[in-house]
């Protein structure tokens, strides 16, 4: 121990002082033993030598920064430990001041890496690493069927208890239209639940109370729960609970506020609203959302969900495509809520890292062929007494400083850039909830130090293992150095590989894209755009369907619109609205159901929906008329193959409609789901609508739709302002939405792959440039001999060539495994695809080809006399 | 860091320390001088930081003789430090003046 206590205090002390004061605390050491006894001796050399540290490195420190040495040191050599750092952090910034172009260089390739990887990091620790808002989610759980359960199941089940569950609460998203004195009607995104929700969640109110029991018997008074962000809108006064709301045309009393940074199921909803839950309600809505007991998981749940199960089916009776007896699983809530944009955030987060770790090698790689050029300077420091380990702390510190000011650099600019990535990012509504703090800097500056020693170890390496003796060796006598650069050649091969894994990662899922872009989405989506609208819920259904009748004669007076129509729910976009199918003549068809879409007006010729036989509707089909209904090919083909469907009658539950026309097949939701067959039924027909509808409207020829939308929203709200516009879209950004997450993710693989490309061509260039330097002594002899300088180009390239040629056979073995993490993005299209495979390397070996060649034709160009005379 | 700065109460004692030593002034003795003194343990690391810093600002400059056989680190108060022990004495006997206690606690 006390060994222990006179090294910490030999630490603290400078090399010029050490002996003397070591020899002068033993004495005093020794005289206290014998006076004080032996604790209390110990116990002053412990002082002493913990005393000390903080002087230590306040000395180091100034005599560091300043460069002071005190009179009587003078001409002896050594030094403290924060004192060499220091100098050395000095003598780095003066060498890195006057080497510019290098610093600048390598500052800019590594802030690209490190701002990146930090933006992305950013993302992913939100998304994927930060808890959610909810007490201890573990233990939460998703129920199959989403959207799709009845009050009347709920009630049966919540009944008879739920096995295996601390509770369970059913929701279903529903917008809350509010009017508020000088702001245009809207509509603010909401769900409404079963009381059960936030006790489900484990969420506390920030006010008041959240529901309580009995908030959603039948009779019980509606009451709303705020957001944090809307209570702000409204005013965020704390008075706000107690007070009445008009929401859907319903007084609500709001009995509380939840804190900010709350959210469920998604960011975007605002409101939480109770609902009576009856038990004669037999519409398919509800999404279940539970808490498993303490300690069950939800893949132990087989039996309890078989005992649920078997109460379902002992009450209901299911169609084979909705039966709720079948399959039952649980899902975390995790994986449901952020399943999604788990392989697109990962996928992101390694490709940005692989830029980075490329960034790393192509600064390892220029200071390597910076440090051979400064042979001569390290070779006089060996001379004077410099040790390998001193030079290493230099290179080391030097390596340091490039990673910091890169890591400043890049957090500036992951920082102002993130909102970029967020938005280039296929998050949907979570892409809310993140958000740029200070941990993005924090990131930065670890990533930084990380940097240090991924740049900082070849050189260390290259220095230890002694290549450097080769190179001072022969710095001086230009001689023909042969066999140094290998370290360098290593990273170059390494970068070629990443650069191919990207390139190739990028290429799979262009193919992809392709595929989907080549699927029929069966309309024509130029000049369309699409407003969103939503009556107040307290509007009678007649007058609903006369207000969106005169909306669409609203929309139609715009300059530019041809044509306008409604429709309750958009093709390509709203998944949903199904209903139970009943043929004529069929009386023993099993029970099934098909998505079925209420329009107005002109809606085929709005979308470009092809006629295939019959007509669609006109004038003539009237709400007194004859109910009649138009279907989609699938719809005639599969319950009428081989028949003519014009003329036959279905019915949804209440009189039979006549089919007058089949139309081609519009996918519902995304351009990958199954088709579904499809019914159109006439609005006034239905006689009644729902809250929400969707104008779609067609520009002419010489209008765009972006161009007809905005004059469109203004005529609504000046003309209309009972009708709140919700959003808007081009119907193209709508086919583009459709296609999934995997079109952004393409967009933004791709760059970042061209970047790979660029990084990778760089680094060869960089290797094949110093391959050049050193070896022109060589080749300007040899010309001199009759070599041809076509044969110096073809060695040059060659040598650049088998470098990529390596780096591109390891690159593809690790892009048939890596481009795994793209499989759920990927459309009929493989990871490792050979196609994708073929065309990266192309891109990746022109590349290299182009940037081996400038040197090369600068190695033919080499006037011998100069380099003779100017060796090395 | 400027000499004009006035001197921290740890930079004076050492400065004492350095004056009081004599030619007996090296780190270990000047740290013994202020223990005694002061009866409070002082670290030999601080001393010599201190000491540093006192002669980056040319108060005491250091010098290398032999003593016993052994090559010792010596200081010395330049006229500077003296100046600056003088104004510090100075500046703290104004400080006193006409300092009364009426009215006030006593110490004990």
């Amino acid at each position: 121990m006390i060994r222990i206590a006179f090294a910490i205090l030999s630490r603290c002390l400078e090399p010029g002082e050490r002996d003397e004061v070591l020899d002068d605390v033993g004495r005093e050491y020794a005289t206290r033993r014998s006076r004080d006894g032996g604790i209390a001796a110990r116990r002053w050399l412990w002082r002493q030598a913990l005393g000390s540290v903080p002087g230590a490195f306040r000395r180091g420190w100034q005599r560091g920064s300043t460069g002071f040495v005190p009179e009587s040191e003078r001409l002896r050599g050594g030094g403290g430990v924060v004192e060499g750092w220091l100098l050395d952090a000095r003598f780095a910034l003066r060498g890195l001041r006057t080497r510019r172009q290098y610093t600048v260089l390598s500052v800019l390739t590594l802030a690209l890496g490190l701002g990146g990887t930090t933006a992305v990091f950013g993302v992913a620790r939100t998304l994927l690493l930060s808890p959610l808002p909810y007490g201890d989610e573990d233990g939460l759980v998703m129920f199959w069927h989403p959207y799709d359960w009845r009050e009347s199941e709920f009630t049966l089940l919540r009944g008879g208890g739920w096995p295996g569950l601390e509770g369970v609460a059913a929701y279903w998203p529903e917008g809350a239209f509010m009017r508020e004195p000088g702001r245009p009607a809207r509509l603010v995104p909401g769900l409404v639940s079963s009381a059960e929700l936030f006790d489900v969640l484990g969420a506390r109110p920030l006010l008041g109370r959240t529901f309580a029991p009995g908030d959603d018997a039948v009779g019980a008074a509606p009451v709303a729960v705020l957001s944090w962000g809307l209570w702000q809108e409204l005013g965020g006064r704390a008075d706000v609970v107690g007070s009445v709301l008009t929401l859907n045309g319903v007084a609500r009393e709001v009995v509380g506020v939840m804190p900010p940074g709350f959210w469920f199921p998604d960011p975007t909803v605002r409101l939480w609203m109770s609902t009576p839950m009856r038990a004669d309600d037999n519409v398919g809505r509800y999404t279940l959302v539970g808490r498993l007991e303490p300690g069950a998981t939800a893949a132990g749940m087989t039996e309890p969900l078989r005992r649920i199960t078997e109460r379902l089916s002992a009450n209901f009776t299911y169609p084979a495509e909705w039966d709720k007896t079948r399959n039952a699983s649980l899902t975390p809530l995790r994986d449901h809520l952020l399943g999604p944009v788990r392989p697109v955030v990962l996928a992101t987060l390694a490709a940005m890292a692989v830029i980075l770790l490329m960034a790393c090698a192509n600064v390892a790689t220029l200071m390597l062929a910076q440090l051979r050029g400064r042979a001569s300077e390290l070779a006089v420091r060996v001379a004077l007494g410099a040790g390998r380990r001193r030079l290493a702390q230099q290179l080391l510190v030097e390596a340091a400083l490039l990673a910091l000011v890169a890591g400043v650099v890049g957090a500036v600019a992951a920082s102002a850039g993130f909102s970029v990535l967020v938005a280039a990012l296929p998050l949907g509504v979570l892409g809310d909830v993140v958000a740029a703090d200070y941990t993005l800097y924090a990131a930065s500056l670890g990533l930084a130090c990380i940097v240090t020693l991924l740049v900082g170890l070849a050189p260390v390496f290259s220095l230890w293992r002694g290549e450097l003796r080769d190179t001072l060796a022969t710095a001086r006598t230009g001689g023909i150095g042969g066999r140094s650069g290998r370290l360098e050649d290593a990273l170059v091969v390494g970068e070629v590989a990443l650069a191919v894994l990207l390139a190739v990662g990028a290429a799979v899922l262009i193919r992809s894209v392709d595929n989907l872009r080549a699927i029929d989405d069966g309309i024509d989506a130029y000049g369309v755009a699409v407003i969103d609208v939503a009556m107040s819920g307290d509007v009678p259904p007649a007058v609903r369907l006369q207000r969106l009748r005169d909306l669409v004669e609203i929309v139609r007076t715009v300059p530019g619109v041809q044509a306008a129509a409604t429709v309750d729910r958009l093709a390509l976009r709203d998944r949903g609205g199904f209903w139970g199918l009943a043929i004529e003549d069929r009386p023993d068809m099993p029970m099934t159901t098909t998505a079925f879409r209420t329009i107005t007006g002109d809606w085929f010729d709005v979308m470009g929906v092809p006629l295939r036989a019959g007509r669609v509707f006109d004038a003539t089909d009237r709400a007194d008329g004859e109910p009649v209904l138009v279907v989609d090919e699938l719809f005639a083909r599969t319950y009428f193959p081989g028949e003519d469907a014009i003329g036959r009658r279905v019915s949804h539950g209440g009189d039979p409609f006549r089919i007058i026309g089949v139309v081609g097949t519009v996918p519902a939701g995304g351009l990958t789901d199954e088709r579904v067959p499809t019914r159109y039924v006439l609005n006034e027909q239905m006689g009644h609508t729902r809250e929400t509808a969707v104008i779609v409207l067609r520009a002419g020829a010489a209008a765009s739709a972006d161009a007809v939308l905005q004059d469109a929203v203004r005529r609504i709200q000046t003309d209309a302002g009972d009708i709140a516009v919700r959003g808007v879209a081009t119907m193209e950004s709508v086919v583009t939405q459709a296609l999934g997450p995997t079109h952004r993710i393409m967009q933004l693989m791709t760059m970042l792959g061209t970047l790979a490309l660029a990084l990778g061509a760089v680094g060869v260039y960089g290797v094949v440039t110093h391959y050049v330097h050193r070896r022109r002594r060589d080749w300007v002899i040899r010309m001199a001999l009759g070599m041809k300088p076509l044969d110096a180009v073809r060695q040059v390239v060659g040598r650049g060539m088998i470098l990529a040629l390596a780096g591109c056979a390891i690159g593809s073995v690790a892009a048939l495994a890596g481009t795994r993490v793209l499989a759920s993005l990927l459309y009929d299209v493989r990871p490792g695809d050979p196609a994708a495979l073929a065309a990266a390397l192309a891109a990746l070996l022109a590349a290299v080809l182009l940037a081996a060649l400038v040197p090369a034709l600068r190695a033919a160009r080499v006037d011998p006399a100069h380099v003779l005379r100017d060796a090395p | 860091m400027s000499a004009d700065a006035p001197l921290g109460t740890f930079e004076e004692q050492v400065l004492l320390g350095v004056a009081r030593a004599g030619d007996d002034a090296f780190g270990m003795n000047v740290r013994r001088i202020i223990e005694h003194a002061t009866g409070r343990d002082v670290a030999i690391g601080a001393v010599y930081a201190t000491l540093d810093r006192l002669e980056a600002k040319q108060l005491v400059r250091s010098f290398r003789t032999t003593r016993d056989g052994r090559s010792r680190r010596m200081f010395r108060v330049t006229r500077e430090g003296v100046g600056a022990l003088h104004d510090s004495r100075a500046m703290r006997e104004r400080l006193w003046q006409g300092v009364r206690f009426d009215g006030l606690p006593d110490e004990s």
